[in-house]
């Protein structure tokens, strides 16, 4: 098993974290964020994993999944639909995912997502949030349950020594030459603003 | 729409009783109202559920491995090929196609939630290809063939003529 990073990626911090938590025997390379290492797809895709078949996981998610190995763990519907808004950097989209999470972090009275362990659920979510709720002038309204929530994954040493790892000590600014690089989100606009020159 | 895969799915299990579902904000993103507790939410996560429930694990993949892989797969199914434009579906046909040149389902041997999920969500862009197209793409016509013509599950969809029949043409009928 071996798992490709590249510096800055943000998708990079969940695998890595997901691999600290769970002190699974594996590889780690770094290679530049512009390496297609999987084969199959036309955009280079970070992190990826190497399964022992030689086939290629490509989603931070599934690697996560894979490295708990926790198949009895299901994501709950909650993680899905917060998961869906990831990729905004408007803090706005993100009100009803945080709010529908506060909701149910407090109905649910766990201390983790699905549980009083932390889950694979726990390790996706943080890493989503993080370039949002790490950075203190970020604001995101009150969200008391989230960030108490939010506050416990991130203290774990896994969570830390990843954040640390993968974006050099320098938080959200280490994303910046990733983020720059990246196609601006599918968005329902996105159709309404291609050429019409056909 | 996503509702309709759902009761395809449920008959593709045979699922005695039908689901009612409800959406849930603009996206329409299909809600099952569990009796014993919290809703179900997502189209991918409903499907799991209710893969369970008809106790079909290995349609969620043998194995740690392979589990992954469908997960994988049921993820780009909703990130990417959902709502998808026109120039994104070609880069999709083209993933697709190099990924399936050496297999026959999206993950291990056997038929998965991935191949199933990924056949729904990709009828509307198959149906629209030229003849041309579909032999460019190869590998995916030929997995979506295959996984057209598994017993009872089109239920909801039309059958797709994907390739051309090369030793007979019309004129010899």
């Amino acid at each position: 098993m071996k798992l490709f990073l590249s510096e800055g990626n943000p998708h990079c911090v969940k695998a890595l974290a997901a691999l600290e938590v769970t002190q699974a025997k594996c590889e780690v390379q770094y290679v530049n964020q512009e390496e297609k290492v999987v084969s199959f797809l036309s955009r280079p895709a970070l992190p990826a994993l190497l399964l022992p078949s030689g086939q290629h996981l490509f989603s931070p998610n599934a690697i996560c999944r894979y490295i708990h190995k926790s198949s009895a763990c299901t994501l709950p519907g909650s993680s899905y639909s917060v998961l869906q808004g990831k990729s905004s950097e408007v803090s706005k989209i993100l009100q009803g995912p945080l709010n529908y999470l506060d909701q149910n972090l407090s109905k649910g009275k766990t201390t983790y997502l699905t549980g009083d362990s932390v889950s694979p659920a726990d390790i996706v979510l943080w890493a989503a949030l993080y370039p949002l709720l790490s950075d203190s002038t970020v604001q995101t309204g009150e969200h008391k349950t989230v960030t108490l929530w939010f506050n416990r994954v991130n203290a774990m040493n896994a969570c830390q020594s990843s954040a640390q790892k993968v974006l050099q000590g320098k938080g959200l600014q280490g994303m910046k030459s990733y983020i720059q690089k990246q196609p601006a989100p599918p968005s329902c606009h996105s159709r309404d603003v291609q050429p019409s020159t056909g | 729409m996503a509702i309709r895969e759902l009761s395809s799915l449920e008959k593709y299990l045979g699922l005695k009783k039908p689901n009612k579902y409800t959406t849930q904000g603009d996206k329409k993103i299909p809600v099952l109202q569990n009796s014993n507790g919290a809703p179900v939410i997502g189209l991918v996560t409903v499907a799991c559920h209710l893969v369970r429930e008809a106790k079909r694990p290995e349609l969620l993949g043998d194995g740690a491995e392979d589990r992954a892989v469908v997960q994988q797969w049921l993820e780009y199914r909703v990130t990417k090929v959902d709502d998808c434009s026109k120039e994104d579906s070609r880069t999709i046909l083209k993933e697709l196609n190099s990924y399936l040149e050496d297999k026959v389902f999206l993950a291990g041997n056997q038929i998965t939630l991935a191949d199933i999920f990924m056949y729904f969500g990709t009828h509307s862009i198959i149906v629209d290809l030229s003849i041309q197209e579909r032999e460019q793409f190869v590998n995916v016509t030929r997995w979506f063939d295959h996984i057209q013509h598994v017993r009872g599950l089109r239920h909801h969809l039309p059958p797709v003529s994907v390739l051309r029949n090369r030793i007979y043409t019309s004129r010899h009928h």
